[in-house]
């Protein structure tokens, strides 16, 4: 059993090395997880992750800039390549895969990473068409590879107006795949009306968001096949 | 602010120059809060693994700073060569070239290559952009080459163009990098190194920097460098 006091003072370490961006510290902390037989998953989940959210409230209070940002992400992954090997299978009880990137006219691709990373964590099968990304590329991809969700992502508003025109096409293609939207400009109402089946307005609720889609599109096909 | 107790901390731990620029000039806006840039620097021609020295002193400055309640951005000596990390997409963002001018600690010579008046262009630098209000050191805003030409005389790829360079004009290219890089790539595929290093070897400035005290490399250094030049010279013709 691993004492308890000893497992908070961990999941601290690692939250605090992702906040401060500090690297070494990060991997320190990972490797003692380790060593103390700690669930990797909490690990990453309560610790990094946990860091990661704080992080994204630091960049919302302009306590953080571009740089610091980048650093955080580089702190998490950097304890995320040693803790995932250890990582048991993720008991989400749902695993997927999902098409990301940022739309036609945008390169601001840091709240999508962020999201791509959140994916990685929990054992998404991910596919990241990156920045700038043209808007019949979202269709072709999420045929191509089939999978249940796509998220688009956008920073400008004026990039946003592609969303619903890949929204439609792909339902059309496709009305079984899901799809979700984020990105300063974008919001609830705006999903409802272009059709999204789903809005996040931050990377950790964008994987919650995925999961419960995710489980009510499996439930659905479930239900499909009993039939 | 002041940078003493900073600098002084460095070069007590083996850095040969460290100097605090007003780099805000140079700013785009993804770092523009960044407005201090550390140059530290150290002579390869002393150092066998100049690099990864130079690595272990940008920690201790990240460190120092961090400590001190600042933002620290750490720019490492061979950014170009990494690109496996979220952060060194900023790296391009900035030049040492452009913290080391700002910190006076040289000019940008016309081989291209940053150059001090004591240590010519023998120096490994990295840069920690930060938003600590040091009070900066006095810029250099002009060439010191002067008439000089040997770089550009002898450069085996005809590469440099012989113009002086200026703090105002920092778009001038000073290096058809077109030229340099093919000659580059000859090179690789004929001995396996890649620099002929040339237009750093022959520079007067370069070749009266004093070795003062070595920190592990041997005494042989300047004969390599002589060496160097002879045979880059030989392999070309």
């Amino acid at each position: 059993m691993v004492d308890e006091a000893k497992k908070k003072e961990v999941l601290e370490k690692l939250k605090n090395a992702v906040i401060q961006y500090d690297e070494d510290a990060c991997k320190e902390g990972a490797t003692e997880a380790v060593e103390l037989g700690m669930d990797a998953n909490e690990a990453i989940f309560d610790g990094l992750v946990a860091g990661m959210e704080e992080v994204g409230r630091l960049f919302e209070a302009q306590e953080y800039f571009v740089p610091e940002i980048l650093m955080c992400a580089d702190a998490l992954y950097a304890g995320l390549d040693i803790l995932k090997p250890h990582c048991q299978q993720m008991d989400l009880g749902i695993k997927g895969s999902v098409v990301i990137g940022t739309v036609e006219g945008d390169v601001h691709d840091i709240g999508k990473n962020l999201v791509k990373m959140m994916f990685d964590v929990a054992g998404f099968n991910v596919y990241d068409l990156g920045r700038d990304v043209p808007l019949d590329k979202f269709v072709e991809e999420q045929l191509r590879t089939d999978s249940e969700l796509v998220c688009l992502s956008a920073m400008m508003t004026t990039s946003m107006v592609g969303m619903p025109k890949v929204i439609e096409n792909i339902k059309k293609k496709n009305p079984d795949c899901l799809i979700m939207i984020g990105g300063a400009p974008t919001s609830k109402e705006l999903a409802d009306r272009w059709g999204a089946d789903g809005y996040a307005e931050d990377a950790s609720n964008a994987l919650k968001e995925a999961i419960k889609m995710v489980a009510f599109l499996k439930k659905l096909r479930d239900e499909k096949l009993k039939k | 602010m002041e940078a003493g107790a900073l600098k002084q901390y460095l070069k007590r731990e083996g850095a040969t120059l460290v100097g605090v620029g007003d780099v805000s000039e140079a700013l785009t806006p993804e770092i523009n809060h960044l407005n201090r840039g550390i140059a530290v620097a150290v002579n390869r021609s002393l150092n066998k693994d100049s690099v990864e020295f130079l690595v272990r002193l940008q920690r201790l400055t990240v460190k120092w700073l961090k400590t001190a309640g600042f933002r620290a951005l750490a720019i490492p000596p061979d950014s170009d060569r990494i690109k496996d990390t979220y952060v060194s997409k900023l790296y391009k963002l900035f030049s040492h070239k452009t913290a080391a001018t700002c910190s006076g600690l040289g000019w940008i010579g016309k081989n291209g290559l940053l150059i001090n008046r004591e240590y010519g262009s023998k120096l490994t630098w990295a840069t920690v952009l930060t938003d600590a209000p040091f009070r900066p050191d006095r810029p250099v805003s002009h060439s010191e080459c002067g008439s000089c030409e040997l770089c550009v005389k002898h450069c085996p790829s005809g590469a440099l163009k012989g113009h002086l360079w200026s703090i105002g004009e920092p778009m001038r290219e000073l290096v058809t990098y077109e030229k340099c890089r093919s000659l580059k790539k000859n090179r690789l595929h004929l001995s396996g190194k890649p620099n002929c290093g040339l237009c750093s070897t022959i520079c007067p400035y370069s070749r009266n920097g004093r070795p003062k005290k070595p920190l592990c490399g041997s005494p042989d250094d300047e004969d390599d460098n002589a060496a160097m030049l002879v045979s880059s010279l030989v392999n070309w013709r």
